[in-house]
């Protein structure tokens, strides 16, 4: 059985969520879960809800690093934060993979910091999981961005790398026996979007067991046409924002339309099932968290605003990606591509 | 004499005058000794036509009576076991035979006899807990002798963990007659029952006899609901941590802490880790002082039960200071027990149903 890490202090509903989410997967799973971060705190959350201590443990570290710091400053100069102290056990073996909710930027320093990097990686990537339009029955209505903001500009070699890091991981984890690569550009030719990604382009096409699909546009983001998109950080960021606030807005809408007229209200509550789909496939907590990948260590990144059940999902993600050898995957993909 | 509506299978007190130090350990049977399922009313029907072969006891459980009768030699004592159940005494005999199968040896039995009460036409009283166990526990400690001390085990199922504070706090004295009432006629306790328990309350010699009361968490209840019962309530996820509590009250020896793990281990499937998460929790919650958790730590690991985890010097001066504090402070195990707030208890309670 897996043993997962998790940061009890990170997020913003740190840390009574986090340790609900895990008290839930310490009834149901038989996964190993050690919360990391202020004993005390945790103990007392922890008597406030139903748990198996069997399957749970705690690590004191006495700092956490806030959602509003500034990492590298937080990362160098909380030594004993919960982050850090999760991710030495990680690296020490002692736990399998880690699990956060904290400051996005200190997860990255913080794996940078403790883990390897895998042999061949220039550069590691924050990946993220989306909804998307399935195109055949079976395909996974999840695609795969990345980065999204571990390395907020790229050269095309890295890119390249990126793809074959997504590739390996959608094949793990999603069952997708040769998941298709795209690259998100601004135009679907092979020398568009400047010299980076037309070289990235080549680079791309030329890489033994990657299935390239070549380039798509934002308009394509949200169908089924590729399993994983690669761009550089910055721009992954972007993106990733847009469809959250895009899903915010829809049910927004729906909403104040509700409120509006009777007529209105009864056909929306017609389509409620309809709506309820699309709320749950847009909702994040139902995929529980994104890895960042390019490391020997599993570590799993859950939104900011996590709740238990995000985490509880998050954890059970870091679980099968420890269960599928994800970082073995990806380091006998980058070996073969090299 | 047994009073309306009771069985008993043995001596169902401590017995007479005590030659030796005796501790008396009081259990609960349904969900806290047996895995009984009465959940339906078709598994309610089933429980009378189970053989001894077909009932299933709490993985440990027997186990840590075995233990118990044998007590540590470091203290030695005698020890009686006795099962209070609202069971009625047609099941004694499967029961008993089930004891024999487990190994474990009983001083006495108390059923509820449900078909008397109900030829005297007191139907209220089939459904009566609370009142029927606590006039029996009162009357089994008027008979036993002065200066024999308890440990009483029950499950968050029903209402033990009100019942054995309860008793505990009537046996020390620190309820009184009108409160005692009160708080019964909270409970939803008979008129009858009642009468009886303030009557048998009025004999006792106050004395502070109740050191510890397990509750065995079957419904996995969250264990900020027994924050009100104070440390002498110790709620526990599985037997492992009762045996480790009560080997740090020198009632059990190592061998019986390991007899209790082999026992998760084998039937549930226990790893090592899980048996050392455990082992750390009840350290957390505070019912084993850092001392007895840094030996037994060393001791199972030793037996191979738990991880050999090697200690760096910052952790082991970190340990070396939470055990000065904890030494000032006093032992985790300190017995002094505070009236508790009962309205507010049964209210919890009731709120929880």
């Amino acid at each position: 059985m897996p043993t997962i890490a998790i940061d009890a202090m990170g997020g913003d509903h740190a840390p009574e969520e986090i340790v609900r989410g895990v008290a839930q997967v310490s009834r149901e799973s038989d996964i190993q879960c050690i919360l990391v971060g202020n004993e005390a705190v945790i103990q007392r959350h922890l008597e406030e809800t139903s748990y198996r201590p069997e399957k749970l443990s705690i690590v004191h570290a006495p700092t956490a690093i806030g959602m509003a710091e500034d990492p590298r400053e937080a990362i160098r100069a909380k030594k004993d934060c919960s982050l850090l102290v999760g991710t030495a056990l990680v690296a020490a073996g002692r736990a399998d993979a880690m699990v956060s909710a904290g400051n996005t930027g200190a997860c990255v320093l913080a794996c940078a910091k403790t883990f390897r990097v895998i042999r061949g990686i220039r550069k590691t990537a924050l990946a993220s999981v989306y909804p998307r339009k399935v195109e055949y029955p079976g395909q996974d209505p999840l695609a795969l961005l990345l980065d999204v903001g571990a390395t907020i500009r790229c050269q095309s070699d890295e890119l390249a790398q990126f793809g074959i890091m997504g590739a390996a991981y959608a094949k793990r984890i999603s069952k997708v026996p040769t998941p298709r690569v795209a690259l998100l550009n601004m135009g679907s030719e092979a020398n568009k979007g400047g010299d980076v990604l037309a070289s990235a382009y080549e680079l791309m096409q030329k890489l033994p067991g990657l299935n390239f699909v070549g380039n798509i546009e934002g308009n394509d983001l949200a169908r089924g046409k590729a399993d994983v998109i690669v761009c550089e950080g910055l721009l992954g960021n972007v993106v990733l924002k847009l469809i959250e606030g895009v899903s915010e807005v829809v049910l927004d809408l729906a909403s104040y339309a509700a409120h509006q007229h009777l007529a209105w209200r009864l056909g929306l509550s017609m389509l409620a099932s309809g709506i309820r789909q699309l709320r749950d496939l847009t909702d994040y907590r139902n995929y529980g968290g994104s890895p960042i990948l390019g490391f020997e260590n599993i570590f799993i990144k859950s939104h900011g605003r996590s709740n238990a059940r995000a985490i509880g999902n998050a954890v059970k993600v870091a679980a099968k990606a420890v269960r599928d050898s994800v970082p073995a995957e990806i380091a006998a993909s980058v070996a073969l591509g090299r | 004499m047994p009073g309306p509506g009771v069985a008993r299978g043995g001596d169902a007190g401590a017995g007479a005058a005590a030659p030796e130090a005796v501790t008396v350990f009081r259990w609960d049977l349904d969900k806290t000794y047996l895995r009984t399922d009465f959940d339906s009313v078709r598994d309610l029907l089933r429980v009378p036509f189970e053989t001894a072969a077909q009932k299933i006891h709490v993985p440990g459980v027997a186990e840590l009576l075995r233990a118990l009768r044998r007590g540590n030699p470091s203290r030695p004592r005698k020890a009686l076991v006795y099962f209070l159940t609202a069971s009625p005494p047609q099941i004694a005999g499967p029961i008993r035979d089930k004891f024999a199968l487990d190994g474990v040896e009983v001083d006495g039995i108390v059923f509820k006899n449900q078909l008397q009460i109900l030829m005297r036409g007191n139907f209220r009283g089939l459904r009566e807990q609370v009142g029927f166990k606590l006039t029996e526990l009162l009357r089994a400690r008027i008979e036993a002798p002065e200066g024999v001390h308890e440990y009483l085990f029950g499950d968050d199922w029903e209402s033990d963990a009100i019942l054995y504070s309860l008793y505990a706090d009537v046996v020390r004295g620190a309820v009184d007659p009108g409160e005692l009432e009160r708080l019964l006629a909270l409970l939803a306790v008979d008129r009858e029952w009642r009468r009886g328990i303030a009557a048998l309350a009025e004999k006792l010699t106050p004395g502070d006899v109740v050191r510890r009361i397990f509750i065995h968490l079957e419904r996995e209840s969250p264990l900020g609901g027994f924050r009100a019962f104070g440390r002498r309530l110790v709620a526990a996820f599985n037997y492992f941590q009762t045996a480790v509590c009560l080997y740090e009250e020198a009632e059990i020896d190592l061998d019986g802490v390991e007899a209790v793990a082999r026992a998760l281990i084998t039937r549930e499937g226990y790893t090592r880790a899980m048996l050392e998460n455990s082992l750390d929790d009840v350290r957390r919650r505070g019912h084993v002082g850092e001392e007895t958790h840094r030996r037994l730590t060393r001791d199972l690991a030793e037996r191979g039960l738990v991880p050999w985890r090697r200690r760096s010097l910052v952790r082991r001066m970190r340990e070396g200071i939470g055990r000065w504090r904890v030494a000032r402070r006093g032992s985790a195990s300190g017995d002094a027990v505070s009236a508790l707030d009962y309205a507010a208890v049964i209210a919890a309670w009731k709120e929880s149903r």
